[in-house]
């Protein structure tokens, strides 16, 4: 479908059509322009507490969920870029996408960079990419906003709202502020640097085991990653006996993510789970099956790691490493 | 684009399918070789030696374990286990008659294809033995291959298990036991018993057999098998003729729960419950340095 | 089912993160960070982001149960209340009001805490009220009041990025408070001097510019050389020392010979004590921050005092990135203190045995209060086996676990004629209460949590309490009404802070709604001082002069020998706190459990025939657990560690009961012990099928 697209006098006016036949999320707030928020929509479709099935002591009995429709409203192009990728990922999960199928994303063009983010330097933004939303936001002036439908999810969900088409000149002035945004970004060389380094193999493992110290295991990097998938299960009894397993959010950075029953553990040294971890997000075999990294350059992993070891500090540590071996 | 979730026939099955304890046998400390039943006899596909299934134990949660032997007419197939976490240990409190869950079978197998008339050497640690045990009863059985010969390492004479299968295959294979620990004077039995570890064990090991082995399967514990791995290499074995089965916790089996991964070098992208768990010593290599 | 939000403050340790508790059709999914929270700045630790699964409705309990001869059977609340009132008034009229006693929690809100001393002394009329600083800053609270005029930390967290150099001083701070370690981390990485001393490599240490790897109860050996080092160079801030310090001539005095054999005592060189020494005194701004490995000692008030001694010296006191600041244990042990729940001082630490002090409460309350202060937690347990205390009202804390030698408080505990138990699990403790009441967790009440900084921050009710769980306040407030009277009568939480704010100075100016507005305000916050203060000290002490008081080293109370040769310190591991009650419900937290829980050098574990992650029995004269070693060169040899958060292997059942003759610390970070290789291939046993073997037998 052709990219359709509309004045909209604000995005109020959409969100009070949607709710009429979606639940909004997050219930509040109006959307916040060039800031994600610290917890992105992950959770909305790879829950953080999934209940698998239940057992009755006969039959395992599979438990999809079964959401009400649900609008993502005013999503940045990173966390969308970020589930377009778990879309890939999860393509075959039942649980993932029975949440999936009834989430409605409405993307936001941001119009200036955040404080840690990088988006331009991994290709997920700032302005929303069209095939990873049914409906984009873009604010022309503080009366006057675009409103782009992407595909018929989005155009259908309009029906009944009634929109002006909007003219080239706008469409144009769009993509130049997206431009213009992009020019603003600051240095990235560090992530060019440390992600060439990462991929050729360039890390000295010494470096890895100081980056490992600093890691306190907390999970805050993978809890707040938009692209971090890995799970763990766990079984309960319910009140009526049956037995019910769950799965939820587990970080690859816990000691006992590999250790096995026989107390073998692979990973044992930090350094080496947090070498793994960066490789997952900027690894060439990761972009070669999902056809990009698995970083979308939010920036949360900086913000919310105590140790110091979010994106940019490690980035900037081997590519100064890197630089006074050379 | 979007498939409705109930006509989708791809999606991965997370959750298990009934299946009985029938009975065990103690075989080697704190291991039962278990004899299971699928409620529905067709209700998984027929696995390949090598590939592996999960196990639920009801209230305790899901492991790995490899078949010993693959489901009957009857859907009755058997597997090794011992008893090391949570999940086992809730399986042995289990009685026969206890409803389990199963899913899979999952992974690659050993590569059977390639082995035939090829002579054949295998080395196993402990209970690595079991995912080599439906290949060894295969490979007698169709005689492809020109020899073979087992090395089986173990602490010590009780630690060793699947003795009725080894004493099955010492009339058609030829069969090293290594203990670390050999214990009183060697009984009159047709294995040949060595001491240490099959590591050290291999120089007699293959004085005694009257052909070079040219391919090898490993399979327990990784230092083991790469200690043994490198071994050959400098033999002259080469890397592709080299396979081992890895060993890795695992909540999914089907590629998703990230925790089996194997990062062997630094662009692996593995997950053991796909890609493997038998691998080709050489993919687990890095690539040639690029700079 | 659309997601509320509910702005609170991290359940855990005395750091006071900020935490958004997410519900759904009243119950909690998730937890997020706030990023701008003044302290954690969108951050928190394992802990804190596992902290949905510690009170999960799973395993709660939701109903008050009362022992009968088949076991705990469930009861309604009026039952519940009556039996206690009843047996309160028997022990009263039979034994006097002595005979009853009150142990608070350091996780419950002030205004629990507020409530729980003002029914011993307004109701019950008793100053026996205590909580667990006793186990974790009895001795700093009893230091810094002689030394400076108050025990709390002097400056702020903020102070760690406006800072030149960090003495983190026996604490572990990224495990135990993580954020705060964190902000040491970054700090170093920016250009902070960090220094650590500890006789373990803890993380930090192996970050730190330097490391002090001193020996077990060397503290005040090493701080007196310090200090003698200092004035020897003239290093010390002599304009402070004239104007804001006394006793500077007795301190000089009491250093004179502190070098000599200092190097055998704490192992370690003179010129490495010189360059800390310099390092520290030459700085232009230098802040400690110490922990338990300071007040877990028989010497513990003593290590306070040497601590304060260095920081007068070199005037690294009452400016941005100075201070003395001990790292408090729990969300709200400094609360716990501030509110008076101990047994010589009233909210706002106004002295029991100051008249003017009982005069003013006595009046405001309307009714008489008792004279004498009270008993400690521990005489408490000592008076019981005595046969001088009946009736104990204990609430949030697991003192079977946490206490240090168990088997004694198990036996007091069992010997008592009333134990009140409430409990938001099962614990070992509320397993041998007569009444166990349900209470209501972090989420599902409105009050305030003092941080270890002195700020108090608003927590917000999230969820309506489970099943008939209340708030510990509300249940303290039904005892009273048992007891006919209306002490504790206050429509809601805000009331009772209200009151709060009218006894007690250094909270006087504080409301709920500017708290809300400034993320929480730093005591003390008077009409003076409205919006709070992050630095104490900085023109004056409470006290005048700050005093400089001579310390003299006091070895460990029991040292190793040929029976039991290895000295045995505590340590606590980020990912579970206290007896584990919360974090062990997370099945993240529970995995993260190492294999081993005795940490020992590999060199010792090979003299005793010990491998990595094998079974081992761990002795000491009073106890025997069995565990797994986990081989590290983080430990010196000689010295083994154990966590204390795990009742298979309570490391409590062998530590020393020794005090601190002022404020009756235990000795937890050190005591002898043996260490054997279990069987090859065999498991440990949990400590319930041990007991019942004595110590002899398994020697």
């Amino acid at each position: 479908m052709k990219i359709q697209s509309f004045y909209l006098n604000h995005p109020n006016t959409l969100r009070d059509h949607l709710a009429k036949s979606y639940r909004i999320e997050p219930p509040q707030a109006a959307p916040g322009q060039n800031t994600p928020p610290l917890v992105s929509p992950k959770g909305q479709l790879f829950a953080e507490h999934e209940n698998l099935f239940t057992f009755d002591g006969e039959c395992f009995r599979e438990t999809l969920p079964n959401p009400e429709p649900f609008a993502l409203f005013g999503v940045q192009s990173c966390d969308l870029t970020a589930i377009s990728y778990q879309d890939q990922f999860f393509a075959n999960d039942p649980y993932y996408q029975a949440r999936r199928q009834q989430a409605l994303l409405i993307g936001i063009d941001c119009l200036s960079p955040c404080q840690h983010g990088f988006c331009p330097s991994v290709n997920a933004g700032p302005g929303v990419k069209h095939e990873t939303a049914d409906l984009i936001l873009h604010q022309l002036s503080t009366t006057s906003w675009l409103l782009l439908a992407c595909n018929q999810k989005g155009l259908g969900a309009l029906e009944g709202l009634s929109l002006n088409p909007a003219n080239q000149p706008e469409l144009n002035d769009r993509d130049d502020r997206i431009a213009s945004c992009i020019e603003q970004f600051s240095d990235d060389s560090h992530l060019k640097q440390g992600i060439t380094a990462i991929n050729q193999n360039q890390v000295p493992e010494d470096l890895w085991q100081q980056l490992g110290l600093q890691c306190l295991s907390c999970s805050g990097c993978t809890s707040l990653c938009p692209t971090c998938s890995c799970y763990g299960t766990w079984e309960q009894q319910e009140s009526n006996g049956d037995i019910r397993r769950q799965r939820f959010w587990d970080s690859c950075l816990y000691e006992s993510f590999q250790r096995e029953a026989s107390q073998h553990n692979p990973t044992e040294k930090a350094g080496e789970r947090v070498k793994r971890f960066w490789t997952h997000k900027f690894g060439d075999n990761f972009a070669k099956e999902f056809g990009r990294y698995g970083c979308v350059g939010c920036g949360r992993c900086e913000v919310t790691c105590p140790g110091v070891i979010g994106v940019h500090s490690v980035m900037k540590r081997i590519s100064s490493d890197a630089q006074l071996d050379n | 684009m979007h498939n409705s979730i109930t006509n989708h026939q791809t999606f991965y099955n997370l959750t298990p399918t009934a299946m009985e304890l029938v009975d065990f046998i103690d075989d080697g400390e704190d291991a039962r070789h278990f004899r299971f039943r699928l409620i529905t006899p067709q209700s998984i596909n027929t696995p390949k030696p090598g590939q592996f299934f999960m196990l639920s134990v009801p209230g305790a949660g899901e492991a790995p374990f490899t078949f010993t032997a693959k489901p009957n007419n009857q859907g009755v197939f058997r597997a090794l286990i011992r008893k090391m976490g949570d999940v086992t240990t809730a399986l042995f409190q289990c009685q026969s008659g206890a409803i389990l869950g199963i899913r899979g079978p999952f992974g690659k197998g050993w590569p059977i294809a390639s082995l035939s008339d090829k002579k054949i050497i295998m080395v196993a640690g402990g209970c690595g033995l079991a995912p080599l045990t439906g290949l060894i009863d295969q490979l007698i059985a169709e005689r492809h291959h020109k020899h073979l010969a087992l090395v089986y390492g173990a602490r010590n004479r009780a630690l060793q298990m699947l003795n009725p299968e080894r004493l099955r295959w010492q009339r058609e294979i030829s069969l090293f036991d290594v203990l670390e620990d050999t214990g009183e004077t060697v009984t009159s039995s047709k294995n040949h018993v060595l001491e240490g570890t099959p590591l050290d064990a291999m120089d007699s090991v293959l004085r005694t057999l009257d052909w070079t082995p040219d391919m090898l399967l490993l399979c327990g514990p990784e230092v083991m098998m790469k200690a043994v791995a490198k071994n050959f290499l400098q033999r002259g074995l080469p890397a592709q003729s080299i396979w081992l089965s890895i060993e890795r916790r695992m909540h999914c089996a089907v590629g998703l729960c990230g925790h089996c991964y194997l990062s062997e070098h630094h662009l692996a992208h593995h997950y053991v419950c796909k890609d493997g768990p038998t691998y080709r010593w050489d993919y687990l290599q890095p690539p040639e340095k690029t700079e | 089912m659309a997601t509320k939000v509910t702005t609170t403050i991290c359940p855990f340790c005395g750091v006071g993160c900020g935490m958004n508790l997410l519900t759904e059709k009243n119950r909690l999914i998730s937890v997020e960070p706030q990023i701008d929270h003044p302290i954690s700045r969108g951050q928190l630790c394992a802990k804190g982001w596992s902290s949905a699964y510690g009170i999960d409705p799973k395993d709660r309990i939701t109903h008050p149960l009362i022992r009968t001869p088949q076991g705990f059977r469930q009861t309604s609340w009026n039952k519940a209340l009556e039996t206690v009132a009843a047996r309160l008034k028997q022990i009263m009229e039979e034994t006097g009001p002595q005979a009853i006693g009150i142990i608070s929690s350091a996780r419950a809100t002030n205004e629990d805490n507020y409530a729980a001393q003002k029914l011993a002394r307004a109701v019950l009329k008793t100053n026996n009220i205590d909580h667990c600083a006793r186990i974790c800053h009895s001795p700093t609270v009893a230091g810094l009041n002689q030394t400076l005029g108050s025990g709390a930390m002097t400056n702020s967290a903020e102070d760690i990025f406006e800072t030149d150099l960090v003495l983190v001083f026996g604490a572990d701070p990224t495990e135990n408070h993580s954020i705060l370690g964190g902000h040491i981390i970054r700090a170093h990485l920016e250009g902070t001097q960090l220094i650590v001393v500890d006789p373990r490599r803890t993380r930090l240490a192996k970050l730190a510019d330097t490391h002090l790897q001193l020996k077990p109860g060397s503290n005040i050996a090493l701080l007196n050389a310090i200090i003698k080092i200092i004035l020897d160079n003239r290093w010390q801030d002599k304009k402070f020392l004239d104007q804001r310090c006394e006793g500077l001539a007795q301190l000089t005095a009491s250093v004179a010979n502190a070098l000599e054999g200092v190097e055998k005592t704490t192992g370690i060189s003179l010129p490495k004590i010189e360059a800390v020494a310099k390092a520290y005194s030459q700085s232009k701004r230098a802040m400690i921050l110490y922990g338990m490995g300071v007040t877990q000692y028989v010497s513990g008030t003593n290590n306070v005092i040497a601590l304060s001694n260095l920081a007068l010296t070199c005037g690294q006191l009452g400016r941005k990135g100075t201070g003395i600041n001990p790292l408090r244990g729990q969300n709200n042990v400094q609360g716990a203190c501030d509110m008076g729940c101990l047994p010589n001082v009233y909210p706002g630490y106004q002295k029991v045995d100051n008249p003017e002090v009982r005069a003013k409460f006595s009046q405001h309350w309307k009714t008489e209060v008792p004279e004498h202060p009270g008993l400690t937690s521990m005489g408490m347990t000592k008076a019981t086996l005595a046969g001088e205390f009946r009736g104990l009202i204990l609430f949030g804390e697991n003192p079977v676990v946490t206490d240090p030698d168990q088997n004694l408080v198990k036996r007091a505990l069992g010997k008592l004629d009333l134990l009140v138990v409430a409990e938001l699990t099962m614990t070992d403790t509320a397993r041998m209460a007569d009444i166990i009441l349900p209470a209501a967790s972090f989420a599902e009440k409105t009050g305030t949590f003092t941080n270890c900084e002195r700020r108090v921050q608003h927590v917000q009710q999230a969820l309506p309490p489970l099943g008939e769980a209340r708030t510990d306040w509300q249940w303290l407030a039904a005892i009273a009404q048992q007891l006919e009277s209306d002490q504790l009568d206050w429509p809601d939480s805000e009331a009772v802070f209200r009151e709060i704010t009218e006894l007690t100075p250094i909270y006087s100016a504080m409301n709920y709604a500017k708290m809300d507005q400034l993320h929480g305000l730093q005591w003390p916050c008077s009409p003076e001082t409205p919006e709070g203060t992050a630095i104490l000290h900085k023109d004056t002490f409470p006290i005048g002069k700050a005093r400089l008081i001579p310390v003299h080293p006091i070895p460990i109370d029991e040292n190793i020998d040929s029976k039991y040769p290895l000295l045995l310190t505590t340590n606590r591991l980020h990912f579970h706190y206290g007896c584990g009650s919360m974090t062990r419900k997370s099945p993240l937290l529970e995995r993260e459990i190492p294999t081993g829980l005795l940490f020992i050098n590999p060199a010792d574990a090979n003299e005793l025939g010990v491998t990595h992650q094998s079974a081992v029995g761990v002795g000491s004269r009073r106890g025997y657990i069995e565990t797994r070693a986990m081989l590290t060169d983080d430990l010196p040899p000689g010295l083994v560690c154990m966590p204390y958060h795990f009742h298979e292997a309570p490391s409590n059942q062998l530590t020393n009961t020794a005090q601190d003759p002022l404020t009756k610390m235990p000795e937890l970070k050190a005591c002898a012990v043996f260490v054997q290789p279990l069987e090859p291939g065999s498991f440990p046993r949990p400590i319930d099928e041990i007991s019942g073997l004595s110590v002899e037998g398994v020697k």
